[in-house]
């Protein structure tokens, strides 16, 4: 499904070249859930926003379906009406309803009908449980009802993957189960999703395999079993010491 | 206690301020000997003029028919000649049956004409109405040139607002009617037009260019994510929030224009502020001409901020 081959994004920053993502290389298979967690600064969030081409990337291949983002004939375009994004910000539209959140890119991307989206996001709404805030502005929303809004849009588009940058730091905490919810049901029906998240239950609890990243590269790689009880590197036991 | 009940001292005091900053003019105004015309003034907003109605030739009188506040009169010479000709029943100067002769005036039609301050006022609204609609289209071209990709157009962007925004606007005015106007052939009110409108597209460019890049970049990238272009991501999410944003200093740029398009009078274009010239040349009224011209002006503007204010008000719904 996805296939990253040596993906490496340089910074130039006023301290100098920076390698946000130096070399990272991993599958993605279909229905698979893959949570990527580490330090901040570990190039973790970077290397998600590369799978979608929000970050351009200097080397290496990331394979979508058979489509190379490296590419330079590929149409971005189109692998992101595939790819399904949620941010640490929700992004919804401010000056849009929640309905028209969901219906804009529906109608302009995959040109379904007004009717056709509605219908769509109407459903979708239904099950992140927000249907009654249809026509309700984002502002109106707490943080976790924005964030499911934000994964009902991106869920519109009938998306082959879901990337979520850390879905839940931004929220209350008492927002943050209703939104884990929401993203665990997705894993039972089979989506196929990478997580950058600090939610250590949730990695627990849903991921197939989890990354650890950092300082741009990827430390170790497992089952949840694997790390949470019995991690092989040091810098790994570092930080699960210093989240759990 | 509410905070209504604790402002009325400062009230008291700004009545007191005003009150004494008009007194104080007064004054002064006494001190120097200038005869107040203030009567004079309003002929020059719409005047009652008297058109002659003259016979076109030798004939008789034959009816004379009232038609509400004004007569209609028959005249005819022998059987092939006829005319009616409407006037003022209390401007009436012949009666029926009598013989007049060619050019003999009947009576007079009274008709209201607008005076210079208004076809003035008309001169600037349209002026301004038009370099603004130019403006406007002028400076978001120029705005969203100013946040493109690609360096010539972002370079000839910014050329052409450093340019216009480091001039005075007189100066371009000069410019646009003497050089380009003699070279082109243009006449005065393209050259105005044109100029007021380059004027004003500058500014708005800037302020259209800091409008999109206020919206956050997480907008931009939560459109782009969904699989939308660049050009719909710009008219369906980044412009309509801009939009809110850049509408009060849009509307004062725009109020700016109405009061700068008084520097067209300098190329004889009679606007408001023109016509003031020149009725003060035939009546030596200065102060009540200036301080009318200066009252319209004030009036626009003020109802233009109105209408801006309620746009606002209408375009916060989603806050």
């Amino acid at each position: 499904m996805i296939k990253a081959q040596n993906v490496v994004k340089i910074f130039h920053g006023y301290s100098g070249v920076v390698r946000a993502v130096d070399g990272v290389s991993t599958e993605v298979a279909k229905g698979e859930v893959v949570v990527i967690i580490g330090p901040s600064g570990s190039g973790k969030s970077t290397f998600l926003r590369c799978i979608n081409g929000l970050e351009a990337f200097n080397e290496g291949h990331i394979i979508i379906d058979g489509v190379d983002l490296a590419n330079k004939k590929t149409n971005i375009n189109k692998v992101r009406a595939e790819v399904g994004m949620v941010f640490q910000q929700f992004n919804l539209f401010p000056h849009k309803t929640v309905l028209e959140n969901l219906t804009l890119a529906q109608r302009r991307v995959r040109k379904r009908s007004t009717k056709e989206a509605e219908e769509k996001a109407r459903m979708l709404l239904r099950k992140v449980g927000i249907h009654e805030k249809a026509d309700d502005f984002p502002s109106r929303l707490s943080g976790g009802q924005q964030q499911r809004v934000a994964i009902a849009r991106a869920l519109a588009m009938d998306p082959k993957v879901m990337l979520f940058d850390e879905p839940t730091s931004a929220l209350d905490p008492e927002m943050v189960g209703e939104v884990l919810d929401v993203m665990k049901q997705l894993a039972k029906e089979g989506m196929t999703m990478i997580v950058v998240t600090h939610e250590m239950g949730f990695a627990r609890e849903v991921a197939d395999r989890v990354i650890i990243m950092d300082e741009g590269k990827v430390v170790e790689v497992g089952t949840p079993e694997h790390f949470f009880t019995n991690p092989q590197e040091e810098r790994t036991k570092l930080f699960l010491k210093q989240v759990l | 206690m509410n905070a209504t009940d604790k402002t009325w001292p400062w009230k008291l005091l700004l009545a007191v301020i005003l009150i004494g900053v008009a007194a104080g003019t007064w004054g002064a105004v006494q001190k120097i000997e200038y005869q107040w015309r203030w009567n004079r003034v309003p002929q020059y907003f719409a005047y009652l003029s008297e058109d002659a109605q003259k016979v076109p030739f030798d004939g008789q009188v034959t009816t004379i028919v009232p038609q509400g506040e004004d007569v209609a009169v028959t005249f005819v010479a022998g059987k092939a000649e006829k005319v009616v000709l409407t006037v003022a029943a209390d401007s009436l100067k012949v009666e029926e049956g009598e013989e007049l002769f060619a050019g003999d005036t009947v009576g007079f039609t009274k008709s209201w004409h607008l005076g210079p301050l208004m076809l003035g006022l008309w001169t600037t609204l349209w002026l301004s109405g038009v370099s603004s609609f130019f403006g406007l289209f002028l400076g978001l071209i120029t705005g969203l040139a100013r946040v493109s990709k690609n360096f010539t157009i972002r370079w000839i962007a910014l050329l052409y607002v450093e340019c216009i925004r480091g001039t005075p606007l007189l100066v371009q005015i000069f410019i646009a009617y003497f050089f380009l106007g003699t070279v082109f052939n243009l006449s005065r009110n393209v050259c105005g037009v044109g100029a007021l409108a380059l004027f004003a597209g500058a500014y708005v460019a800037e302020i259209v260019r800091a409008g999109i890049q206020s919206i956050s970049k997480g907008q931009t990238e939560a459109a782009r994510s969904l699989g939308m272009t660049a050009f719909q991501t710009m008219r369906d999410v980044v412009m309509p929030q801009a939009f809110k944003r850049i509408l009060p200093p849009l509307s004062g740029q725009f109020i700016s224009l109405i009061k700068d398009s008084s520097l067209v009078s300098v190329i004889a274009i009679t606007d408001l502020t023109k016509s003031g010239r020149e009725i003060i040349t035939s009546t030596f009224a200065t102060f009540e001409v200036w301080l009318i011209v200066a009252a319209m002006y004030l009036l626009v503007t003020s109802l233009l901020s109105q209408l801006v204010f309620y746009m606002e008000r209408r375009l916060a719904v989603s806050d």
